[in-house]
């Protein structure tokens, strides 16, 4: 019952409110990275946002969403991928909790192990849905491993240990300088503020 | 930039007049029906005979099709090129041509997993195309969907084409100052900042306001809510709901003992 309770306590009405926000952050951040054609996607920053500033429960239901609306707005090949977005905002909550998010050194550790979890639960997506190949051009190194002789789980799992770390260390960097940019008094409002809140104004 | 708010298309229909969770229900039938059950040819029957069918009921066939190949042809092209070259375990070669060689193996598997990713996304495309997400996301809350789960999706849905704009004017402001978006890549990695921050920051602003505005109107109120609209929900698709369950166990079935 303890869990239940603090799982309750995160979600306030701040929460609720920021979430919205935090996926259009997502889904207009993604679509302004495809204009600027930059090799990255950063379609998670409103998720890594909420897991840090609100815990990671809020962090798994924006991440979810998310997806729900990316399948309904842009593309509904965005459905099936829910469970990476669902860890992307678990994760950086328990880094968040963990206190790897006060230290911009931290936000780093944080991206990465954000990017080893998304590796490992897009792997079984990939492989299942897509037989491996999917439309982003990361899986030209898939077919390479799969000619030199690797099976096709290791060779989508290494694509991906590759190519997500650039990826999720940028968007975790990119959640800190909002959070740094933002009032403490704003901040507050929110369930998990002492998360992120530097450790020298810890009472 | 999208302008529209989702690909709903409003027509009179005897699919657009079906519950939206029955339509809900069929799509993620057809999924599973397509992904568990046997054979080489059955996703692309569900496509053929089921699903483009029902567009064409649902008045909305051509947008249905158009889109349909819109999202889905260059993975496909990229799929059958890479799996048909580089599909592990290959035997039969149909026909080489310098270090390559195109197996029939590969092609066999591109052709399978395009279709059920063809059917994946053409069902939830059809159910998109006849469903107003605002009815769907009430008649999930009447069937017990939290209310704050639905509060979130369609506060989104009314939040990313404000913010789309506001994102559109910045790109012009900035630019209007000389901010370089087509340049070499340091400079489009460093054309980010300008155009993330004021966007990120102002709408972060508004958030406080609008969570005093709903909580005045007792958003946490924990007694039932009544609702304004009413959705039909006619026996006869509870019948069809539960033939779906049926279909997905003989799918499932035919999957664990073939």
């Amino acid at each position: 019952m303890k869990l239940i309770d603090s799982i309750k306590k995160d979600f306030n009405t701040m929460t609720l409110v920021l979430i919205p926000v935090a996926i259009a952050i997502n889904v207009v951040i993604g679509q302004i990275v495809v204009l600027l054609r930059l090799p990255v996607y950063l379609d998670s920053i409103g998720t890594v946002l909420v897991g840090a500033i609100c815990g990671p429960w809020a962090g798994a239901l924006t991440g979810t969403l998310s997806n729900i609306i990316w399948g309904l707005l842009i593309d509904p090949n965005a459905f099936p991928w829910f469970p990476v977005a669902l860890f992307i905002g678990f994760v950086s909550g328990w880094c968040a909790r963990f206190g790897l998010f006060r230290t911009w050194w931290g936000v780093i550790i944080t991206g990465f192990l954000v990017a080893i979890t998304a590796a490992v639960v897009s792997t079984p997506i990939a492989v299942y849905l897509y037989g491996g190949i999917t439309a982003s051009g990361s899986s030209f190194i898939t077919a390479f491993l799969l000619q030199t002789g690797r099976d096709l789980v290791t060779a989508v799992l290494s694509t991906n240990f590759l190519v997500e770390p650039v990826d999720k260390i940028a968007t975790a960097l990119l959640a800190y300088a909002i959070i740094r940019g933002l009032s403490r008094r704003y901040l507050m409002r929110f369930p998990r503020a002492e998360n992120v809140l530097p450790a020298e104004s810890k009472k | 930039m999208v302008e529209r708010l989702s690909f709903y298309l409003e027509r009179s229909s005897p699919l657009h007049r079906l519950n939206p969770t029955t339509k809900l229900v069929v799509a993620f039938t057809l999924i599973l029906v397509a992904f568990l059950g046997p054979g080489l040819l059955l996703p692309s029957l569900i496509f053929l005979l089921i699903l483009t069918p029902l567009s064409f009921v649902g008045q909305v066939g051509r947008e249905f099709l158009r889109t349909t190949v819109r999202l889905l042809l260059p993975l496909f092209a990229f799929l059958f090129v890479m799996q048909s070259l580089f599909y592990p375990g290959g035997k039969t070669v149909l026909f080489g041509f310098w270090i390559f060689s195109v197996k029939l193996e590969g092609v066999r598997f591109a052709f399978l997993t395009a279709t059920r990713v063809l059917v994946m996304v053409s069902s939830f495309l059809l159910l998109l195309f006849t469903t107003h997400p605002g009815v769907l996301l009430l008649d999930l809350t009447q069937r017990g969907l939290p209310a704050s789960v639905a509060y979130i999706l369609a506060s989104t849905l009314q939040i990313i084409p404000q913010m789309q704009a506001k994102a559109a004017t910045i790109l012009d402001a900035q630019r209007s100052r000389g901010l370089d978006t087509s340049g070499s890549l340091g400079r489009r990695i460093r054309a980010l900042l300008p155009l993330v921050g004021p966007l990120v920051f102002g709408s972060l602003v508004d958030v406080e306001e609008r969570a005093i505005a709903i909580e005045a109107r007792g958003f946490r109120s924990s007694r039932p809510k009544t609702s304004l609209v009413e959705i039909e929900d006619r026996p006869l698709e509870r019948a069809l709901r539960w033939l779906c369950l049926l279909a997905i166990i003989l799918a499932l079935g035919s999957r664990l003992w073939p």
